[in-house]
């Protein structure tokens, strides 16, 4: 007996337990559904922003009696067409758009030779150095780097003051359009870089050495080898920059100062400030509309790939 | 990297501005932080660490603080089995649909962070658990989530197939398989993963500030309140919490897996 047990040890009899368990629960017959239950968790997950879109939906579709402060029991498309119409989301939705245009531009012209020296750079210590100044900022936060900036640019912040030093009086550097740019491209770097590098990495060093020993000089090399190869990434980072400046929200409120405001807090300003949560709703749900249409073209064009889900798969 | 000078030089000129691009606010709120003076000037007043002394005094920093770290480990403790379970899944079996499954759980990406918050404030207010500390754990792990299975199957091209049989044949029952050979092999994965996402909900601003009640702020909101009516170094003092907590987890993550993870191509 006391030979067996210590053939036998606890360890062992609590995994055998365990197992019988498992088998109990889900039997052996049961096998080929075994990924759909490990999937299962994490759909019932993501089902809570499935639910809150229902939701969202059906608030949008609820007009506000601005007499009584009560929503209306019967639907009606006229939160929509008040969000249509109205001259101020157009003006907003105007500057929510262009900003991303400019902020992709801009973020992409320097993503991509920071994240070309990152991939290509022999030195190691060069390479991890560049990650780190990558991850600190977006590690970070963006109320915190926001915060920097405030310290930086304000009225007298230290460019000011610098200024001030010089002789030149103090500039508004702040609480403008450029401003919430300026941020917002700071922003999206880390993440830009982050999506080129891997792409940068798939196209083989060799093929820039052949172009340049066929007498092509580095610009030729890296407009017709580089930038044709980093395509999808160019691309995919293009959207993933844009859609997230598109929809952003604290640094269009922390660096725009109320005066720029993006879509997002056009959003927050009707749920929070106006109370009018029907139009807050329909605002959500078209801009959701504009970011899905925008990650569906991706995907119709790259395959669902793009943004990284499908490593792995043997 | 290859090439004459003029490409070194104009390669340089852009990566050195991103450097200062990127640098300059953490720079700053670290400079900010030491100032001796009751305003943050420039050139600085001289250096104290008083201001640091005030946050150890300030009790609603403090507890917004351990809010924020309630949250974030809400977030990581929830997402590393979803997450780990989801990825394996994907990556080892062949799963009817499996397109449309990965697009569904692409869907805290796709889906524009100020909608998934209101929706999650809609369905939580519904609910009527809005202004505890679990709905904004549980929302932070929503939106992260693809990070979790993206780094998790990442990580699957270590799993091999012949080393479970192999074990299988030993006499391993499924659920030593799982914890022995299949579990170890996505690891690393596991680890980026849970990083991530304790990380990004400790920093989680937007969809914080929509679940949260004037009770339960966490920290991010927290500093955000208070910008908006002064500036003062003490909120530089508060952030380099956050500084610090990201420099921990850039070290954490690079001795456990290596940053160079994320240059690899697919």
């Amino acid at each position: 007996m006391r030979n067996s047990r210590v053939a036998y040890p606890l360890t062992w009899r609590v995994m055998d337990m365990l197992e019988n368990v498992c088998a109990r629960i889900w039997p052996a017959s049961l096998h080929r559904l075994l990924p759909y239950l490990m999937l299962l968790p994490a759909v019932v997950l993501v089902g809570l922003l499935v639910l809150g879109l229902f939701q969202i939906g059906d608030a949008s579709l609820r007009v506000l009696d601005t007499s009584t402060f009560l929503f209306s029991e019967d639907y009606s498309l006229e939160n929509y067409r008040q969000a249509i119409t109205s001259g101020f989301f157009a003006v907003v939705a105007s500057r929510s758009l262009m900003g991303s245009v400019i902020v992709t531009v801009i973020t992409l012209l320097f993503a991509l030779p920071y994240a070309y020296l990152m991939v290509r750079t022999h030195s190691s210590g060069l390479r991890k150095f560049l990650l780190v100044a990558l991850f600190l900022p977006f590690f970070i936060g963006q109320v915190v780097r926001a915060y920097g900036w405030l310290i930086i640019l304000g009225n007298q912040g230290m460019v000011n003051e610098a200024l001030g030093l010089v002789g030149v009086p103090p500039v508004r550097l702040l609480y403008n359009y450029p401003a919430v740019l300026f941020g917002l491209i700071q922003y999206m770097l880390p993440f830009a870089v982050l999506m080129l590098a891997p792409a940068l990495t798939a196209i083989p060093e060799e093929l820039e050495s052949a172009a340049g020993s066929l007498g092509a000089n580095w610009v030729r090399t890296f407009r017709h080898i580089v930038l044709p190869l980093a395509r999808p990434g160019l691309v995919g980072a293009g959207l993933v920059v844009m859609t997230l400046s598109l929809t952003d929200f604290a640094i269009p409120a922390i660096l725009g100062g109320g005066s720029q405001d993006f879509i997002a807090n056009a959003i927050y300003d009707q749920f929070f400030r106006t109370s009018n949560q029907g139009l807050g709703a329909a605002l959500s749900l078209m801009l959701v509309a504009v970011g899905s249409i925008m990650v569906g073209v991706v995907f119709a064009v790259f395959g669902a790939g793009t943004l990284a889900m499908t490593g792995g798969r043997k | 990297m290859i090439g004459s000078r003029s490409k070194t030089i104009v390669i340089w000129t852009f990566v050195a501005i991103a450097l200062i691009l990127l640098s300059a606010p953490t720079i700053v709120v670290l400079g900010a932080s030491f100032t001796a003076g009751n305003m943050i000037t420039f050139p600085p007043q001289g250096l104290s660490v008083k201001w640091y002394g005030a946050i150890l005094g300030a009790s609603d920093l403090r507890q917004a603080f351990i809010r924020s770290l309630i949250v974030s480990a809400i977030c990581t403790v929830v997402s590393i089995p979803v997450g780990t379970l989801a990825g394996i899944a994907l990556a080892k079996y062949k799963v009817r649909f499996e397109k449309a499954i990965q697009i569904y759980l692409l869907l805290p990406f796709t889906i524009p962070l100020i909608g998934s918050g209101i929706g999650m404030m809609l369905v939580f207010g519904n609910m009527g658990v809005l202004g505890q500390l679990w709905p904004v754990g549980i929302a932070c792990c929503v939106i992260n989530l693809p990070f979790m299975i993206w780094a998790v199957t990442a990580s699957a091209s270590n799993l091999n197939e012949d080393l479970e049989l192999a074990a299988a044949n030993c006499g391993a029952p499924p659920l030593q398989r799982f914890l022995y050979i299949t579990l170890p092999a996505v690891l690393p994965g596991v680890i980026t993963g849970s990083l991530l996402m304790f990380i990004l909900a400790l920093n989680e601003f937007l969809v914080s500030l929509l679940l949260v009640d004037a009770r339960s702020v966490t920290l991010p909101v927290q500093i955000y309140n208070s910008i908006r009516s002064i500036i003062t170094p003490d909120l530089a003092a508060i952030s380099v919490v956050f500084i610090v907590c990201a420099g921990i987890a850039i070290t954490l993550l690079d001795r456990l897996v290596g940053l160079d993870i994320f240059l690899k191509s697919k």
